[in-house]
């Protein structure tokens, strides 16, 4: 393997410009969709708008495109890096020259990734993420392999060297793959997942589809299609019950397909390798990402589970973390965990987290009477939509609904229980899955006492712990609970000097 | 260590709710007196824009009085809570964490420990300069629920909470 020189400003692979061009004509032909449909609809009925032949929308389009390559070039040509001793230096831009220097010690993270294209020719991006907003962001988007993964090794090690001993370095080699999925694990997840999302998805994706192409539909005539196929089935209540099952069926049938592809796409080859001091998480199909995890920086972690899941041992972990943006906080979600090995990763994460420690202690019962108000408006607007949408005989959607409403009280209820220890809060709650948060005690960074009027007469209040990356809710206990978890959380952050990342 | 053996030891911590908390500025009242005010002309001045411009119509007529009834009881209402309320905001500083309370329908109180503080600021509308208020905002690294904004400090004890706070976030770092 040639060593690459980092110290010299260098381009990127020469692929690059695939991967530029690529992605610009893509950004472009996703800014003029509409624009595209509706130019084409309009020349498919006149066969010329404005003047305008296909044949000259056809050379324009031809140009814009070169235009875009010749873009893509100079972009290519102009983005050059380099490492200096402490320093990662970057230069781009066309016009406007760009130079970016990022100080290694202040480089959050470093995420190597490769997306479809990327895999057909072979290259890799590399994202230096550091503790700024989104702009400060940076991207090489073609790198092989190797060269990258020595450009993270080389950001990386300064960075670690900088604070702790030496003897760091050459555990970072070290790769220790610690789970590695298999195809049926991540058949059975997305099996057991939680259906009711895609099937709203899929349900309002079908709608927005028929209301956007209704003229569409009507026009080729297939409306009346289906009216006469509806007309042939209303002879008996039987048939429209099948054929109303059918189609629930089908649906239900896409939206288990639905879920099952897309646990597929993103989590396809998941595997977590345990470094000394960090985790690495990698997956991905068409997208294909490696992160890694530092314990420091953990704020929250969120396992799920729900009763199907629990039965085949399938526990998923989403890790938060402090600095990191919205889109890549979803990526650090390992699925799939036999209970053992989470049991093993929540340890490798928090130092001493006990699972039994400390007292359970559950909300008060206000908390269903919270959920069947809910559950009240949520009926009430239900009944009141099909009243209005499918009339008097749609009521008996109250004889499904009733029953479901007290089943999610009683279970919302039944799952609602928070727990306080020296260092952790766990916080279980969720009503299908059952979701369990925790985090330390010393990474909180503010707390909130919140009651309303109608609570102050029975002295309730609701406890919201926030951290660096998410808030999470202690709901519904008395008063005087609330403030002796504030006045203890708050001795335990205050007294002690520890740092929350 | 449990909770319930907490519990105990929680008798002899330092109490929240024994704190003497701090009502804020009493002029500050004036400011969201003056805005409750503009945005009440401005509502009542979208139902008079609304009844010229369908005024064609003879049924809508009526209908103008019932709504603009609607929202004189809504602005009442909304007068009478925000005065009420005005009591519920207050503040303290603890020699390790800042408090703040508010609301009174939905009552909050937030606390933020001074090691989690990343900057204070300091802010001044034309209308708080004249009447010598500001506001102070604290910022931590958290979620957007756990940053505070006091509003209708006086300004001199604003500056000294600033300073008081700076000097212990740079002092412990």
């Amino acid at each position: 393997m040639e060593t690459t020189d980092f110290s010299q400003p260098i381009r990127q692979s020469s692929k690059g410009i695939i991967v530029i061009f690529a992605f610009k004509v893509f950004q472009f032909f996703k800014k003029f969709f509409v624009l595209f449909i509706a130019f084409g609809l309009s020349l498919m009925r006149r066969k010329s708008f404005a003047n305008i032949t296909p044949t000259m929308m056809l050379l324009g389009l031809v140009g814009v495109i070169i235009i875009i390559l010749v873009i893509a070039i100079l972009k290519y040509l102009n983005f050059k890096f380099h490492l200096s001793k402490d320093d990662f230096h970057l230069s781009t831009g066309i016009i406007n020259k760009d130079t970016t220097i990022i100080p290694k010690s202040k480089i959050q993270n470093v995420y190597i990734k490769q997306n479809f294209l990327q895999q057909i020719i072979n290259v890799v991006s590399l994202k230096i993420e550091t503790a700024g907003d989104k702009k400060s962001e940076i991207e090489i988007s073609a790198l092989d392999k190797p060269t990258a993964l020595l450009l993270k090794k080389k950001l990386f090690n300064k960075a670690i060297t900088k604070n702790e001993t030496t003897e760091t370095v050459e555990e970072l080699d070290k790769r220790d793959v610690f789970f590695k999925i298999t195809p049926k694990r991540l058949l059975l997840e997305g099996l057991s997942q939680n259906h009711f999302k895609s099937f709203l998805l899929i349900m309002t994706f079908v709608f927005g589809l028929y209301n956007e192409f209704k003229d569409y539909v009507r026009e080729l005539g297939l409306r009346k299609h289906i009216d006469d196929f509806v007309k042939l089935d209303e002879d008996t209540a039987l048939n429209l019950l099948i054929t109303n099952a059918l189609i629930i069926l089908t649906v239900i049938l896409f939206s288990l397909l639905y879920s099952v592809v897309k646990t597929f796409i993103i989590n396809f080859n998941l595997e977590v390798v345990e470094h000394q001091k960090t985790v690495e998480i990698n997956k991905g199909l068409f997208n294909k990402v490696s992160l890694s995890l530092t314990p420091s920086r953990i704020q929250n972690l969120v396992v799920k589970t729900n009763r199907v899941k629990q039965y085949f041992g399938l526990h998923s972990l989403s890790v938060k973390q402090a600095m990191v943006n919205a889109k890549q906080q979803k990526n650090f979600n390992i699925v799939a965990l036999e209970k053992e090995q989470l049991n093993y990763l929540l340890n490798k994460l928090l130092v001493n987290y006990n699972e039994n420690e400390g007292d359970v202690s559950k909300p008060r019962p206000y908390f269903m009477r919270i959920s069947t108000l809910e559950m009240l408006l949520f009926g009430t607007i239900i009944n009141a939509l099909s009243l209005f949408l499918f009339g008097i005989g749609m009521l008996w959607i109250n004889a499904v609904y009733i029953p479901f409403a007290a089943l999610y009280v009683y279970f919302a209820y039944k799952k609602a229980y928070y727990r306080i220890s020296d260092n952790f809060i766990t916080i279980g709650s969720g009503v299908i899955d059952t979701t369990t948060n925790i985090l330390e005690t010393h990474k909180i960074q503010g707390i909130k006492v919140k009651q309303t009027i109608f609570q102050k007469r029975r002295d309730i209040a609701s406890v919201v712990i926030s951290t660096a990356s998410k808030s999470v809710t202690i709901p519904y206990v008395s008063k005087s609970e609330a403030l002796s978890i504030c006045n203890f959380l708050l001795y335990k952050v205050e007294s002690q000097d520890r740092d929350w990342m | 260590m449990n909770f319930t053996n907490l519990q105990l030891q929680t008798e002899s911590l330092p109490k929240i709710e024994d704190v003497a908390l701090k009502p804020i500025s009493k002029s500050y009242f004036k400011i969201i007196r003056l805005n409750k005010l503009a945005i009440y002309a401005g509502l009542i001045g979208f139902v008079f824009l609304f009844k010229y411009f369908i005024q064609e119509k003879e049924e809508v007529e009526i209908n103008i009085w019932y709504l603009l009834s609607v929202i004189l009881v809504f602005c009442v209402l909304n007068f009478i809570v925000s005065i009420l309320a005005f009591k519920k905001r207050k503040y303290a500083i603890r020699a390790h964490d800042v408090i703040y309370a508010k609301g009174l329908i939905i009552h909050s109180m937030i606390t933020v420990p001074i090691s989690r503080i990343q900057h204070v600021e300091e802010s001044r509308s034309w209308l708080a300069r004249h009447l010598e208020l500001s506001t102070l905002k604290i910022f931590t690294a958290g979620e957007a629920g756990s940053d505070l904004s006091i509003k209708g400090l006086p300004h001199l004890e604003a500056k000294q909470i600033k300073e008081i706070i700076s000097d212990k976030v740079n002092g412990n770092n």
